[in-house]
């Protein structure tokens, strides 16, 4: 099983031990609540099981990675290039460039002979990524799933400042009240996407095909169609691209179980009708005043993190060796 | 007895043992700021423009943390400490920006140091000391003592770096844990660190990071433990020289790691609105592109840098180069 905890959706994956999907993906909004949401897709997942099912082996990615993995008791946390880039080689084993736009962040991975060269991941500004299309989808009065589509049909794209969302939005506003075409527009806010993230993310890398292009803006004909303009090369979209953080992280449970031929650490289903709890205190040791987060499960503490100075992450260790909990 | 204050931020990792033995041998007792926190920062980012960098804020933090405890505080002006290079603009301001920005400062030594010929380097200490000397005591015998005292503390020091001992050791600040985990076997990786001290080496505006790198079986060298020589024998080979001391250290230090063949990657740490790293770090990324062997990542930071995103990024770096070498 792998579980992918980002900012905007949680993703659960299960595969079979060829390393194909077993079961349909799972495709959750975090909505600000990753415990509650990965409790929340353990029990879908678990009310599809059938009794002879089992879970092997358990792997996390995301931003909420380290948090989910306490949870569920996954037996490898890792990060979310790594997890990506296994899943691309999976669906394209030739493939040298992974293009991943998701909720807030974006990356890109390079890729030579099946290994990991370079990476780079968008800094402190989300401008170009799934939030930013939704937000102006939503000034448009557009949903977002026909946003795409709509790109499509623009005859004339007209030019819009991608360098910054406030000025791509006051732009927008101004070519809106000109009069063009909404098409147009839609189609000028997918290429200016695009150009922000090839000058952004994709500055100075050697972007050559087989191009992937994964995450949850993959969906979006728009967007693809102006990287293949811009890149002028196929852009290959995998069968699960907005799973494809979960499905990396599964592949890479499995192969570390299959590695050290071990047992799992996953908790069992059990964990969705658990109470958990997390709280936050600033310590007052020193004048860092750090935020502790605290995750507790009925009265034990699961984890402690947020400290600069390993304090109170140590618990963090003790409890990697909790108990599995019985449904 | 008199009290000298010493902000532990920018010139503090270059110079402190030089001006510590100058003051201890004239008999005045030296008042270092603490390690930088929160509050030290805080400080920083409320008194100073928001143009400054990073480490001129935190430099900031560390002028009003030991200001009341001091009857004088030490902040020479330096603009040059060899011929024909310059010391960062903003640095060779900061006793005028002190002033602008804070009331009731106890009396600021700011003596220039200005090497303008050859050899004045240490040419150039010497006419500073004799300044300063002047303020506290008239017997020239006792200045010309603690100069030579100073600048014998200064050559030792480098030495100590020279010798591959690690910034926080050689300042004599040992930080137990650190030196510790330096000598653990599980080790695996060496990059070469590019960046400058003063971000390096405080842990807060580092977030850690050499710490961090350590857990993750990395060990590290930095430009301070190359010679000034091999600095500038590499710095020189550029087609027109480099006017800025601090960043021909870096240019010169990534050229070195790349001629260093037991280096498996390169890390840069720059801190946001840096103008000469804005060119350095350019050029150095540009000759990472022509050495496939030695991949290069560059780190930006700035006082709202998140740490989970920092983590991510080295995780996924030294992941990379791990599953490289297993091919």
């Amino acid at each position: 099983m792998g579980i992918d905890v980002g900012s905007v959706s949680t993703n659960l994956v299960l595969i079979d031990p060829e390393g194909e999907l077993y079961l349909s993906p799972l495709y959750l909004r975090t909505q600000g609540q990753p415990i509650a949401v990965v409790q929340q897709g353990l029990a879908l997942m678990e009310e599809r099981l059938s009794s002879e099912d089992r879970i092997c082996g358990a792997g996390t990615t995301g931003s909420a990675r380290s948090l989910a993995g306490v949870l569920v008791g996954a037996d490898i946390v890792k990060n979310e290039i790594t997890s990506h880039a296994v899943a691309a080689l999976r669906e394209v084993p030739g493939v040298r460039t992974v293009i991943e736009i998701g909720g807030q962040d974006s990356k890109i991975i390079i890729l030579r002979n099946g290994i990991v060269v370079d990476f780079a991941m968008n800094t402190v500004c989300a401008a170009g990524t799934g939030s930013f299309l939704d937000q102006q989808a939503n000034r448009l009065n557009l949903s977002i799933e026909d946003f795409g589509d709509i790109a499509l049909d623009a005859k004339n794209p007209v030019r819009i400042a991608g360098r910054c969302t406030v000025f791509a939005e006051s732009d927008m506003v101004h070519k809106q009240q000109m009069g063009y075409a909404l098409s147009d527009i839609v189609a000028g806010l997918c290429e200016a996407l695009v150009r922000n993230y090839l000058n952004n993310i994709g500055k100075g890398m050697d972007i050559n095909p087989p191009v992937i292009f994964q995450g949850g803006v993959a969906a979006n004909a728009g967007i693809c169609a102006a990287f293949q303009e811009a890149l002028q090369t196929e852009i290959i979209i995998p069968r699960h691209f907005d799973v494809m953080g979960a499905f990396g992280a599964a592949l890479l449970a499995r192969d570390h179980i299959v590695e050290q031929d071990g047992k799992t650490k996953f908790r069992g289903f059990g964990v969705t009708s658990l109470e958990f709890q997390n709280t936050s205190f600033i310590c007052q040791k020193c004048p860092n005043a750090c935020e502790i987060i605290e995750i507790k499960q009925e009265k034990d503490i699961l984890a402690r993190w947020g400290d600069r100075c390993g304090r109170w992450t140590v618990v963090e260790a003790e409890a990697k060796d909790s108990q599995p909990v019985k449904a | 007895m008199v009290k000298i204050g010493i902000p532990r931020a920018l010139f503090y990792y270059y110079y402190y043992p030089l001006w510590r033995a100058f003051f201890n041998s004239l008999g005045l007792e030296v008042i270092l700021s603490p390690q930088t926190n929160k509050a030290i920062l805080d400080d920083g980012i409320k008194t100073t423009l928001s143009e400054a960098c990073l480490p001129v804020k935190v430099f900031f933090g560390h002028a009003m943390a030991v200001a009341e405890q001091v009857d004088y505080l030490f902040v020479p002006r330096i603009t040059r400490v060899e011929p024909k290079a310059y010391i960062c603009p903003k640095f060779m301001g900061l006793p005028d920006m002190l002033r602008a920005r804070l009331q009731n400062l106890p009396v600021l030594i700011d003596t220039v140091v200005d090497a303008g010929r050859e050899g004045d380097s240490i040419q150039c200490w010497e006419d500073c000391f004799q300044e300063v000397g002047s303020i506290f005591t008239r017997d020239k015998q006792l200045v010309d003592s603690s100069i030579k005292a100073a600048l014998q503390a200064q050559g030792q020091f480098k030495k100590r770096l020279n010798e591959g001992m690690l910034l926080p050791q050689a300042l004599e600040d040992i930080d137990v844990a650190e030196v510790a985990a330096a000598l653990q076997p599980h080790l695996t990786l060496k990059i070469g660190l590019i960046g400058h001290p003063y971000n390096l080496y405080d842990p807060y505006i580092s977030m850690n990071l050499i710490k961090k790198l350590y857990t993750l079986g990395v060990s590290v060298v930095t430009p301070e433990s190359l010679t000034d020589n091999e600095i500038e024998d590499k710095s020189n080979k550029l087609p027109k020289r480099l006017f800025w001391t601090l960043g021909k250290r870096m240019i010169g230090s990534a050229l070195n790691f790349y001629q260093n063949r037991r280096l498996d990657g390169l890390i840069y740490l720059t801190s946001f609105g840096c103008g000469p790293e804005a060119l350095v770090e350019e050029m150095v990324a540009r000759w990472a592109k022509q050495r496939d062997d030695l991949p290069l990542m560059m780190l930006t930071i700035d006082e709202h840098t998140g740490e989970a995103g920092m983590l991510t990024r080295l995780e996924a770096f030294t992941e990379m180069i791990k599953r490289r070498h297993k091919v």
